[in-house]
């Protein structure tokens, strides 16, 4: 194509207007502090995990734990503890890993993919653990109805019907998780809009 | 020896520093953001410094890393501009240096580059650079099959925009 080729020659011959930096400005600039987005995931990823872990946490302080232990049940709630923080670990080292893959000095494909791993062992932590916390909720509120008779007393009180407070469950669950996703779709959007498309961009075969 | 593995370094940026300018001439279209994202590349290329054995050349290792800073870490700040004010500011053509049909066509091929998207400017800056299809597909991490259809394509696209 003539056109690029006229176009090398008058890019090589404009070396000579480029800006010239001294030895002491580019110095002052080593000294600066980053703001790429690599940065901001770290941060934004950090405090998704310590939020997220932290629920367990709040729901230990406030006593329902001990709620289970009256239930009986300990050995479900021994399970599901250990169980939680298995899930944290693993996500925490697979994220640590990932974190430590990120290289300016791979190629931009690599580069690239792995910026976007460490942003999705985040998201399925978080999605891994909503799954738990659902899932053990249900089993309590499963065991609580059919083999406690915690319920029945309530619910002779309340004269609510069984369907009424399952049913309910779970559109607020349904509800929670859709907000959820939508925050999500917007925060990882704004995260990763830009290295994603351009991900595609490079991954794409033109036929 | 940290004052050393400084001084080495930006010795090194210093004499090579075109490179840097030059991604950043290709991605920004104002002086600020030039300056912008030139301190991160700077920054980049320090944080990866320590690792830098000397395998390939200092440049070679350079254009790696400005190119990744500027499409992949790089986070555009709002200031930048809309293409079309960037116009003859950063690129101008002296009158006498070209006849007047010349001078207008690089004016439009330069307007064309800014308007492709951010891996079509890296394979043309590759391009203008003078790096082969090996080199450019290294970079990029992709095929050399497909770092030529690619920049097929963009040719393509740069003679669509030239003449619509």
């Amino acid at each position: 194509m003539d056109e690029l080729e006229l176009l090398k020659k008058d890019w090589k011959s404009r070396d000579s207007e480029l800006p010239k930096l001294s030895y002491n400005e580019i110095y002052k600039m080593i000294l600066k502090k980053s703001s790429s987005i690599v940065k901001w995931i770290f941060l934004i990823s950090v405090i998704e995990f310590v939020l997220w872990s932290s629920i367990d946490i709040m729901v230990r302080l406030s006593g329902e734990y001990d709620d289970l232990e009256i239930l009986g049940l300990e050995n479900f709630s021994v399970i599901s503890t250990i169980l939680s923080y298995g899930i944290l670990i693993y996500f925490i080292v697979r994220f640590y890993i990932n974190y430590k893959n990120i290289k300016t000095t791979d190629s931009a494909s690599v580069l690239m993919k792995n910026i976007l791993n460490t942003r999705k062992t985040v998201k399925q932590y978080v999605w891994v653990n909503i799954s738990f916390l659902s899932l053990t909720t249900l089993v309590v509120i499963m065991y609580m109805t059919f083999y406690t008779d915690t319920y029945e007393a309530q619910s002779a009180d309340q004269n609510i019907p069984l369907y009424v407070v399952i049913i309910t469950s779970v559109l607020v669950l349904a509800v929670f998780i859709g907000l959820l996703a939508l925050l999500y779709r917007v925060v990882y959007g704004i995260l990763t809009r830009r290295l994603k498309k351009n991900y595609q961009e490079l991954q794409k075969l033109e036929v | 020896m940290k004052k050393e593995l400084e001084h080495s370094f930006v010795t090194n940026l210093e004499q090579n520093q075109n490179i840097v300018h030059k991604v950043c001439r290709i991605y920004t279209n104002d002086p600020e953001s030039h300056n912008d994202l030139f301190q991160e590349i700077t920054i980049q290329l320090w944080k990866a410094y320590p690792k830098f054995r000397g395998e390939s050349k200092f440049s070679t290792w350079m254009y790696r890393v400005s190119l990744n800073t500027a499409i992949t870490l790089y986070r555009k700040s709002k200031r930048s501009i809309k293409t079309s004010d960037f116009d003859a500011m950063d690129f101008k053509i002296t009158a006498e240096e070209y006849d007047d049909g010349v001078e207008q066509q690089l004016k439009l091929m330069y307007a064309a580059v800014k308007q492709l998207n951010d891996i079509e400017k890296a394979l043309v800056f590759l391009y203008l650079e003078d790096k082969s299809y090996k080199e450019i597909a290294e970079t990029m991490g992709i095929s050399e099959v497909n770092a030529r259809v690619k920049m097929n394509r963009v040719k393509t696209k740069l003679k669509k925009i030239l003449n619509p």
